[in-house]
Formats: structure tokens, sequence, C-alpha cells
């Protein structure tokens, strides 16, 4: 490992592509990025796909390549999700849009990241923004969800859809990482993470170097790092619910919450892959009918006001659903 | 004639016209006579029973029949230890120039705070224990173990909670008094609901008259209906409970002062210690879910229209989820503050530190701080509990402080933190070194002979 550097940064920042030719999949929205470089002109753009999959890499490359180095002085960068009352548009969206161009360019960028967490308000009010100011104001949206985002803003957008990666562009990518890092990685390990993170790049560069960090970056190892890295609170938390025990199943809900700092669909997601893993022995039937219960309190969770209660709940559902079925067993 | 309120009024001037405590009464006065003849063992007594059954009228009429100077302290007044010094210390040591004595009542002991009344019980044991004069306190609970002190230096003398009948006879006698029409049965249910309170019972005749000059049962029902106490937290969440009926668990809500989502925290917090049934649980956990999800819509929407569906669904909703087990709502359980809020207090330091980690990944790797703490912050903490050489150049390259060390890895923190300062000073030292390197380059470039002064300056080796 590079012991002569004192420093050492995540590789998911080390490694990241700067300009448009480094991504080295969705080949399909780079050309297409590509051209408007070359016309030296964009439209807004809505970049949608799955998390992991170069949006904002690509968006960040896309402003490096038109504007050089410098870019982050002409772009205005915000995380709807950190950000995303209507407040934050009115005010300091709407100052930037409307602030005086340098000579040198021909339009600023604003990129909103995880846009499709902005409220309806504050879609509404960017709405209105985009038309003001298009002359000298280029918005670039970043969503997971398109469908989440009102008609009237993505009929203003050239959409473009990022696919999930493929498993041998992460693979390569992640060859790439360890021989750069001078690393030893076994094949299997890198299919294993590609299998984990589930095409999500960023996750299986964390995994590798979380992996890297305990030793060679092999199956024993990765392995041993999503089980460190995933609470087994989860799984004591529907242990504990399924043998009708309530209040510890609670205690171990707060401590995922608090002390984790996991949010209400987290847990419901990380609930969901246990419900139908390996782990838990569950009669088949039930598997489906926690699911059906799960689904409806993510949905109430995004509605709901408050996280606990809803979880509460899922938990009250599994203790009378450990009850009916009395052969719930676990095998760790 | 200024008028008076009723409580005050008719309040007892004699020990006769205290009702229905007998007992209180005898132990009393054979204490205030002791004192008549000099100073006796037993200087304070502790009067206990629930509210409105006669404690402090008891006194004030012992007062008067005795001819006592009386001197009151209030549960209204601060406690401090200064002030009881000030005011009742003098009182307890000092008789008045004719020699009577003072009879000092400290109304409400129990209502001295822990925190706010500091040292205020530690100054009354030293006053009971100085006294020259008898001092009665009041109390509803007296066995509050912060009590404990006082209960084994004082006289504990019971009050009885006040019968229907105690009531009424005192009602029927004002009705007379104030020359008012008062129906038999409006009479009744006002001492009914009082629960044994006669002041407040007092009270309720009174507005009654006041508005309407007459008391009737239609009145006293509306009223009554409108006027109903605060009750604590726990009692309001008990009453919900043991609802039979929907009215009677909305009623319950009317009857406290918590907003809707602190309420909706108590009965998460103290559901599951009551319904043990997984059925009934559910249920009730169900519409206590969709309660909250109505709660959700009100403060996305501002749509307040949508409050009394939330309130019914975690009021009524829940008591009558209670099916297979209805004996257990019934169950006495201890009940317990909402932990949410306690829990997030303590805990308050470690979530700030990872928030602001996260906003420092967030911003080196252009996501969310929500991405950062699922995605990012998980994978860091497995790096920094294994690895403390890299942790320690993350931290450098990062620039983490030592409080985030701490926080990702509470057990290679020290370790971590004396790595990352030996690898600043090695920065410092290759920085060094490669600007000298550069000085003597550039000095060697024009020639000059100072080349070999500069290493007998610095000693370099």
């Amino acid at each position: 490992m590079s012991s002569q550097t004192l420093t050492e940064l995540l590789w998911v920042e080390k490694y990241r592509p700067r300009t448009l030719p480094e991504i080295v999949n969705q080949e399909d929205v780079i050309k297409r990025l590509q051209q408007f470089i070359k016309e030296k002109n964009i439209p807004h753009l809505l970049f949608a796909g799955p998390p992991g999959t170069g949006k904002t890499t690509a968006a960040h490359a896309l402003a490096h390549d038109l504007y050089g180095s410098d870019y982050r002085m002409y772009m205005l960068e915000l995380n709807a999700s950190d950000e995303r009352g209507i407040d934050v548009i009115r005010g300091k969206v709407k100052e930037f849009s409307r602030s005086r161009l340098p000579v040198n360019i021909p339009f600023k960028i604003i990129l909103l990241d995880e846009s499709d967490n902005m409220t309806a308000d504050a879609q509404q009010a960017l709405r209105r923004l985009m038309e003001m100011y298009v002359d000298v104001t280029r918005f670039i949206l970043i969503a997971n969800y398109p469908s989440k985002i009102i008609e009237p803003i993505q009929s203003r957008c050239a959409v473009f859809r990022f696919i999930p990666l493929r498993k041998d562009d992460v693979i390569r990518r992640l060859r790439w990482i360890c021989m750069n890092e001078g690393i030893r990685c076994d094949e299997e390990a890198l299919e294993l993470i590609y299998e984990i993170s589930e095409g999500d790049m960023r996750k299986s560069i964390n995994v590798l170097q979380a992996s890297a960090s305990l030793g060679d970056v092999n199956v024993s190892n990765v392995f041993k790092v999503v089980g460190l890295a995933h609470p087994k609170e989860v799984r004591e938390m529907i242990r504990l619910a399924l043998e009708g025990k309530f209040m510890e199943a609670r205690d171990r809900l707060r401590e995922l919450m608090i002390t984790y700092g996991l949010s209400g669909t987290d847990i419901i997601k990380q609930v969901h892959k246990e419900i139908f893993g390996t782990e838990l022995t569950i009669p088949e039937p039930l598997r489906v009918e926690i699911a059906d219960y799960l689904g409806e309190i993510q949905f109430r969770l995004v509605e709901g006001a408050d996280e606990e209660i809803q979880l509460s709940a899922l938990i009250s559902k599994l203790a009378l659903l450990g009850r009916a079925a009395k052969t719930v067993k676990t095998t760790k | 004639m200024r008028k008076l309120p009723w409580i005050i009024k008719y309040r007892p001037k004699k020990l006769d016209d205290v009702v229905n405590q007998e007992k209180a009464k005898e132990k009393l006065t054979k204490w205030v006579e002791l004192w008549l003849k000099g100073i006796p063992e037993e200087k304070a007594v502790l009067l206990y029973g629930p509210p409105g059954c006669g404690k402090t009228s008891l006194t004030e009429a012992l007062a008067n029949e005795y001819r006592l100077e009386f001197i009151e302290m209030n549960a209204s007044d601060y406690r401090r230890k200064v002030d009881l010094d000030r005011i009742v210390r003098t009182a307890a040591l000092q008789r008045s120039f004719t020699g009577k004595v003072k009879l000092i009542l400290l109304d409400e002991v129990d209502g001295i705070s822990g925190t706010a009344d500091i040292g205020a019980l530690e100054a009354i044991l030293d006053i009971i224990n100085v006294a020259k004069n008898p001092i009665v306190m009041t109390a509803n609970d007296p066995w509050d173990p912060k009590l404990r002190p006082l209960r084994d230096v004082v006289v504990m003398v019971e009050f009885r909670r006040l019968t229907k009948t105690d009531v009424r006879k005192v009602l029927n006698r004002i009705c007379g008094d104030e020359k008012l029409v008062c129906e038999e049965d409006a009479v009744d249910l006002i001492a009914e609901r009082c629960e044994g309170d006669l002041r407040s019972a007092i009270n309720d005749l009174e507005a009654v008259s006041e508005g309407y000059g007459k008391v009737t049962l239609e009145l006293v029902k509306n009223m009554l209906r409108q006027r109903d106490r605060d009750y604590p937290p726990f009692d309001v969440v008990r009453k919900i409970f043991i609802s039979k009926y929907a009215w009677q668990a909305k009623q319950a809500v009317q009857q406290t002062d918590l907003t809707p989502d602190e309420l909706i925290q108590w009965i998460n917090e103290n559901l599951p210690r009551q319904i043990s049934d997984p059925e009934d649980l559910w249920r009730a956990y169900d519409y206590l879910s969709k309660a909250d999800l109505y709660m959700g819509r009100i403060v996305k929407t501002g749509n307040w229209d949508l409050l009394p569906y939330a309130i019914e669904l975690m009021s009524a909703g829940v008591s009558l989820s209670v099916i297979n087990d209805v004996k257990g709502k019934y169950r006495w359980v201890k009940y317990n503050f909402p932990q949410k809020v306690l829990i997030a207090a303590k805990t308050k330091e470690s979530r700030q530190l990872r928030d602001s980690l996260a906003e420092v990944l967030a911003k080196h790797l252009n996501i969310s701080k929500a991405v950062s703490k699922s995605d990012v912050i998980p994978f860091i903490k497995v790096i920094f509990d294994s690895n403390p050489e890299i942790a320690a150049k993350l931290a450098l390259g990062l620039n983490i402080s030592e409080s985030m060390v701490r926080y990702l890895s509470p057990q290679n923190s020290s370790k971590i933190i004396e790595l990352v300062n030996k690898f600043k000073v090695e920065a410092g030292k290759k920085a060094e070194r490669l600007k000298r390197e550069k000085i003597s380059e550039r000095k060697l470039g024009v020639k000059s002979r100072s080349g070999t002064l500069d290493n007998y300056f610095t000693g370099n080796p």
C-alpha cells in the first residue's frame, strides 16, 4: 500500500473521473454530453438513474470540460435532500441564477442533486426560475426517481437515463484501483463486491477500500466488512419481534435509529433484505405477508410524521405473525 | 362590599365548620394545646391527603380558634433556601412581643422541586430543629422519597378523601346562605364529579350560579363538559387506555395540556406497557401509525382540518383495539416518560458529531448528508476500527477533527490520534526539507558562496 504518503483520501474521491472521456461506461450519455461541449451550449438537463451510476460525476465532469479546472466558480451545487425547501429555491438559487454573468462564459450552471427530494412547492418555484433566467443560467437536475419531478420541469429538460453499471465495468474499475494501490485482490472477491453493492459503484469502491484495510481483498474480508458495516441489530430486532418480545425489539429499533443514525427507510430496506435472506428461518407464506406490510409501512413513513411510531407498528405486526406461525427458528 | 370568591367566603372559621375530618381535628388540637403550655418534642406536623379535603382550611380554623398568629408560605412562593431563611427562620425563632404563638404553614411541601428549590428541604429540617413556634406542612403525596427525612421528624396526620355526602352537605349550606335556587340533581352531579375535592366543587357551584343565577342540572352538565380539569400526562394516557366508549377516549384527550404530537409520543411510549396481547397490540399500533400519517399530512399541507381524525385514531382507535384481553387495559402498570425525547437528549453530542462528519464527507464526495450517513460512514468506521495507520492517513486527508476520530472508533482513537500527530510532524519535516532544498538550489543557481554558510547556520547534516 501507499505507505510512503502520509495522507489518504477515500477512494471514491481519489479515483473519481474528472473529465467526460474518463467515464468508462454510460457511453450513450457521454457521447451526447460531449456534443454539448463541442457546441459550447447545453439545455437544462435531467440526469436520472439508480444510485452510484455516475450521474453526479458526469455533471461535474461536464462542467469541468466546459469551464476548465476552476469550474466550481461558475457552478452552484445544492443537495436537495439537505436543502430542499422553497426557501432555498427562493433564496440561494434565485440569487445565483439572476446574478450577472462573468464576461468570459456563456452561462452559469446550477446543479441540484437528489432533486427528487424537493418539495412540490419548491419544484413549482424552480420551474419559474428555469424559464426566467434561461439566458444566463442552466440547471442540471439529478434524481433517482424522475417520476417524482413534476411534469412541467421534466418537459423543460433534456432527460438522460443512466443505466445500472454492467458487472464487467464495475469489476474492471475495481481491479484498476487495486493495481494503482498495489494491493492483491481475488477475482471472486471483486465479483462478490459487485453482487453486494447491486451495481452501485460508490458502494463497491467503499467496500473495496474497507476490505483492503483488513489486508488483502479476498472473499472472507469482504464478508467481514459487510458484516461490520451493517449493524446486526436489524436481524436481532426481527428475531426478537418474531419471538413476541416487543419491548426488547423496540430497544433495538431505538438503538438503530439513534446510535447508528439509520433513517426509517434504511431500516425498512434492511428488514426487507433479512426477511428474504437465509439467516432467518421464516415460513415461506410469512415472508410474503411481512413484505406486504413492509411496503405499507414504507409508504406511511414517507407520508407520516414520526418514524419510530411507524416502525413500532411494523414490530407489532411481526410479533403477531410470529406468534401465529410459532415455528420461527433462527440459524444464527 | 367587595365580592369574595366563595372558597374564601365560606372557608371554615371554626373547627366545627370543617367537615368529616374528626380524627385529624383531634390530633391537631391536642398538639396545639401542647404548644400553649411550652415547646413540645414534636414541633412539626405533616398533613396529608387528596386535594380539597380541608388540610389548609383546618389549619386556618385552628389558628383562628386558638388566636394564633398565622404565617403561610405557599407552593406558589419561591422556596429556595434563602427565601426560607428570611421568612420562616425569623418566624420560627421569634415569638411576638405579646408572647403569642405563631402558627407557620408550609403548604404543598411535596411540590418542592429538587432542582429549583435547592437546599429547601435541608433548610426546613434545620428550622424544625430550632423552632420555637408550631409548624404545619401539607402534602398530597407524603410518600415521595425526597420527603423521607421530613417524615422522620414530624407527626403524620392523615386526611380522608371527602365523601359525596360531605361535599353535598357543604354545597347545600352555601346554596341556603346565598339564597340560590339549587336543583338537588345538580348539586348531586357536582358532588359526584369533584372526586372528593371540595374546593373544586365550591368553585363549580359558584361558576354556575354566577353565570345564570340558578343551579340546574342542565347548566351543570354543560359547564362540566367545558371545564374539565387538566390531568397530568400519565393520567390522561391511563384514561385513554381504559376508555370503554369512543367519547371517553376523546374526552380524555381534551383534559390535557399536551400538544397532539406530544400526546402521541406518550401513547407510543406506554402502549406496549399496558397492552400485551399481540393481536390487540398490533391493532392499536396500526391505528397509532395511521394517526401519525395524518399528523404528517397536517405538517406537510398545513391542513389542520385533519387533526380530529389523528386525535380519534390515537385515542379511541387505540383503546377500542383491545378486544382479546380487555382486563389487560385495567391492569396497573408503571408508565414512562417518552424515552425518545430523553435518549435524543443523551445522544445529542454523538449525533452532532455524526452530522458534521457527514457534512465533511458530503463536500468531498459530492453527495448528500443522508447518503454519507448510510453509504459511507459505516465503511469508514470499519477502516478506523481495523487499521489505525490508514485511519490516521484518512483523518489527515479528509481533515477531520479528533472528536470525529473518537466517534468513528472509540477503541482505536488514541492510537489513531497519536499517529496523526506523528504524521503531521513528519509531513512538516518533509515540507521543510523540500523548501530548504529549493532554496539552496536557487542559491546554487546564482552561484553564491553562501551555500556553505547556509549549512553552517542550519547545521544541516
